[in-house]
């Protein structure tokens, strides 16, 4: 399900059955890894976009979580975001990013980190980012479903 | 020189009438096209969606099959893919069913969960559903798989847009 009205309709009356929040974690800035800032956004956006449209019955695709790279602040900010989540409906929580700078805070969250280096969608054909992206699409399913299994 | 001599006058008529002809032609036909594209449209499948499997290649084992279309929603129109699972049945008919599972939308699977072989598997809440589509009772879902009406057309397969069925 996805933060718009008609899938939140659903979510109300299926709660129980969501217990899944996806975030995609978006850096934004205007330096010099501006372009890659965008295309690691871009990236993790169609990604969870895909996840969500396969298990649409049991996750929760929230807006993505857009910081400023390199902000100290934004830690703290998506611990409350987890801490949110995980007080309500949902048992497990799960970030997605391409920004490697995460990875040093795994440990400080409870959700589960999964982190892909960003691919440079610009520069490839249709038929050839449909077949990437669903590749990692498939890798990234088998995590969720293990997830579910271990309950 | 022949014997039949052409005048400046009539020289002048012939090409001018020539002439004319063409541009008046060049004119008329784009109308006329436009005039009769519907009927040169009814030729397509109509509603019905290509999709690149081939007729003789459809066995007894459903098939995940892509298809792409396009989608109109308000402001945006995207490329849309569809998936379809095609598969001939006993008596020989060709099955498309739609992958949608009828708990809350996820996305089906032929044959993955070990303890249940030739069923549809929902990994979401493990909702199964028999090899026709129907739910199997006792999981999440409370009816069967949607279904694709299908066409056959210059051998491959086209898909229409997916119906429901009444529950088991």
């Amino acid at each position: 399900m996805k933060w718009v009205a008609a899938d939140v309709e659903m979510y109300q009356k299926a709660a129980e059955y969501v217990d899944t929040a996806v975030i995609p974690l978006m850096p934004v800035s205007f330096g010099e890894d501006m372009k890659q800032n965008a295309s690691m956004a871009e990236f993790v956006g169609i990604l969870t976009g895909q996840i969500e449209k396969q298990f649409k019955g049991r996750i929760f695709l929230l807006p993505g979580f857009v910081y400023i790279k390199g902000n100290e602040g934004s830690l703290k900010a998506l611990q409350e975001w987890e801490n949110t989540l995980l007080d309500k409906q949902f048992k497990h929580v799960f970030y997605v990013t391409s920004d490697s700078s995460w990875r040093h805070h795994e440990k400080e969250l409870s959700g589960d980190l999964l982190w892909l280096p960003s691919l440079p969608l610009e520069n490839m054909q249709e038929q050839q980012k449909v077949s990437i992206v669903d590749d990692q699409v498939k890798q990234l399913l088998s995590l969720f479903t293990e997830k579910w299994q271990d309950e | 020189m022949s014997k039949h001599r052409v005048s400046r006058r009539q020289f002048l008529n012939y090409t001018l009438t020539g002439v004319g002809g063409f541009m008046a032609a060049g004119m008329l036909m784009p109308m006329v096209r436009f005039a009769v594209d519907p009927v040169l449209k009814g030729e397509d499948a109509g509603d019905f969606i290509a999709t690149p499997l081939k007729v003789a290649d459809i066995t007894n084992e459903p098939q995940k099959v892509n298809f792409t279309f396009t989608q109109k929603d308000a402001w945006y129109e995207s490329e849309e893919t569809g998936t379809a699972w095609i598969f001939k049945n006993e008596e020989g008919k060709v099955i498309a069913l739609s992958p949608v599972c009828k708990h809350l939308g996820c996305v089906v699977d032929w044959n993955t969960d070990k303890k249940n072989q030739n069923r549809f598997f929902c990994p979401c809440h493990y909702g199964l559903y028999e090899k026709d589509g129907t739910n199997v009772p006792g999981t999440p879902p409370l009816a069967p798989l949607d279904v694709y009406p299908t066409k056959e057309k210059d051998g491959f397969i086209y898909v229409g847009k997916a119906e429901p069925r009444k529950g088991a």
